[in-house]
């Protein structure tokens, strides 16, 4: 901590002060008010393995019942995969529309927080408000709130990789007398397609543990026999119903991931490889800067 | 196919197609079907879903206009899915990390360390959070507590796994800096690697956050505490006019959320 010879003086820190101040403010308000019964939470190790003994060892997952569980959980998968391609199918002419290199910046503007706002309501709540009321329980709320829900990430994040597009075979494909739709056809869905098929896989893995839990609210797969599997306490059924859904989803994720990186490295000459789930988790996690501004680190 | 119109001289050889695309295509047009039809999945039938549909509108018309009426009964719940949220970011983020860099090739003290780690993550990852919460309430019984639990759990796999990627890519100089003046693994973790990747630990944190705040207010559909609680009663009453403030307040709260997110990202990193 020794200063050997002369700094230059510290930029100003004062907004970051104010920064790390609010969360503390929060985070103090936060705990000091929340009503939690914090005595309970001794009781846990013992509540748990007892619930985990009786699913797992004491009396062992109810192996007969496996035909059911599995069923179940195909039931979601199918969900998932369905309400992805109605995601996928929606999502695709946002993304060009959101695209700020493809459209005026008023229309991209207007159509990223079109997806933001989609993005901000979780699926389960758009099956319980939306689409439960009109088309009545099981598999296909489901899948419409999840494909609804997946437009939002879908297409905000096919609208960066558009952005991201190399402008030589746009202006080939124009040089070239191509006409509106053939120049998107072209000289853009090539260069970005590998990319946008990796996320909508992406999407599918994720979509996959969401609709796991869409039964909770009645919008079919798994999650229903789940649910009621551990409100009744038949928890050496909850046992069987978690190996399935653990074993079922490591797997898809397994061969997904595989398939993801075997699409970016084939289709766009290997250059990119990074592994795309990095950089899909990072421009989600950066996805608030959707306003246009990039990277204000070398600001402050 | 349809641009090849204007016929130039000569062209070039087409490089042989390889069959991998139509292959693709073909697994995905199998499972599709699969996932579809009648006999093995959901039946999906675009014009009796049209017909629901369109059926089913005159439903939406239930839900306006909202009963703002009930507005005061929904603040304390509210405020209970934001504590939910915040404290098991709290938690979660900041036992994520030493997860996370026992979770990393770069950091890792051993490789049992490290398989027993990643193998660990990815079963926590594979199991949705409502999950956790539904576990958590049969165990605690209902309230803030099991939520803030699942949300730990969720929290620990979302960050450290992210965070250990960031881990496994950072730049080996400081590392082997830190080594040669005779550090120890923890010491070199803390100068070394902990400063490259702080920005990243800061901006996931955030994220799951934000992921946080929408969890949390789906959570109490199943009892744990939350706004979820009110939605499950408005719905099973079929007051959907009420259901639709729940929905305003959760929507403009993860707008906020977002935006001070959006802020904060950029005075701390």
């Amino acid at each position: 901590m020794a200063t050997p010879t002369v700094r230059p003086r510290r930029p100003s820190q004062r907004t970051k002060h104010i920064a790390t101040g609010l969360v503390v403010l929060v985070v103090a308000w936060a705990v000091l008010t929340v009503d939690v019964r914090i005595e309970r939470l001794p009781d846990l190790p013992a509540a748990l393995a007892r619930i985990f003994g009786r699913m797992f060892l004491e009396p062992s997952p109810e192996w007969s019942y496996f035909p059911q569980a599995f069923g179940a959980m195909m039931e979601s998968v199918q969900i998932a995969w369905l309400g992805t391609i109605i995601g996928a199918i929606l999502s695709l002419p946002l993304a060009f529309f959101g695209a700020k290199n493809i459209t005026s910046r008023l229309v991209s503007n207007i159509i990223r927080q079109l997806l933001n706002a989609i993005r901000a309501i979780p699926e389960i709540l758009v099956a319980v408000v939306v689409f439960i009321p009109m088309v009545g329980l099981g598999a296909y709320p489901g899948m419409l709130a999840i494909g609804v829900h997946s437009i939002g990430t879908l297409g905000k994040l096919s609208a960066e990789v558009i952005e991201g597009i190399d402008s030589g075979p746009v202006e080939a494909a124009r040089a070239a007398g191509g006409r509106p739709l053939q120049i998107q056809r072209w000289g853009v869905l090539p260069q970005v397609l590998p990319e946008i098929v990796a996320f909508w896989l992406y999407r599918f893995e994720i979509n996959i543990r969401a609709s796991a839990i869409l039964g909770a609210v009645g919008a079919g797969g798994v999650g229903e026999a789940l649910v009621q599997s551990l409100v009744y306490r038949r928890y050496e059924r909850a046992g069987m119903l978690i190996i399935v859904i653990i074993v079922v989803t490591i797997l898809i994720d397994t061969a997904s991931g595989w398939l993801r990186r075997r699409i970016i490295e084939g289709g766009s000459g290997g250059t990119l490889d990074p592994a795309l789930e990095d950089r899909a988790h990072l421009s989600m996690a950066m996805a608030g800067t959707a306003g246009g501004e990039t990277g204000g680190d070398a600001a402050e | 196919m349809t641009a090849a119109s204007a016929q130039p001289g000569t062209r070039p050889r087409r490089p042989p197609r390889s069959l991998i695309g139509p292959l693709a295509l073909l697994i995905f047009a199998a499972i599709t079907w699969w996932a579809a039809s009648e006999e093995f999945g959901l039946n999906f039938d675009v014009p009796r879903l049209l017909t629901n549909l369109t059926r089913g509108a005159g439903i939406l018309a239930e839900f306006w206009p909202p009963d703002f009426s009930i507005l005061p009964r929904t603040v304390d719940p509210m405020l209970e899915t934001i504590q939910m949220a915040v404290i098991a970011s709290l938690i979660g983020c900041a036992v994520a990390l030493p997860i996370a860099f026992l979770a990393s090739r770069v950091t890792s003290p051993n490789l049992a360390t490290y398989i027993a780690d990643r193998s660990v993550l990815s079963v926590v990852r594979a199991l949705p959070d409502v999950l956790y919460a539904l576990i958590f309430v049969a165990a605690l019984s209902i309230g803030p507590l099991p939520g803030i639990l699942a949300l730990v759990l969720f929290n620990i796999a979302v960050v450290a796994k992210l965070l250990s990627e960031t881990v496994d890519g950072v730049d080996q100089g400081p590392i082997e800096a830190a080594r040669a003046t005779g550090a120890n693994r923890l010491l070199t973790v803390r100068w070394a690697v902990l400063p490259q990747v702080l920005p990243n630990y800061v901006a996931y944190s955030l994220y799951a956050f934000e992921l946080n705040i929408r969890a949390s207010a789906v959570l109490g559909i199943v009892g744990a505490g939350g706004i979820g609680n009110l939605i499950n009663e408005f719905r099973r009453f079929f007051q959907y006019d009420r259901l639709t403030v729940v929905v305003i307040e959760i929507f403009v709260l993860v707008i906020i959320v977002e935006w001070f997110s959006i802020w904060l990202r950029r005075r701390l990193v």
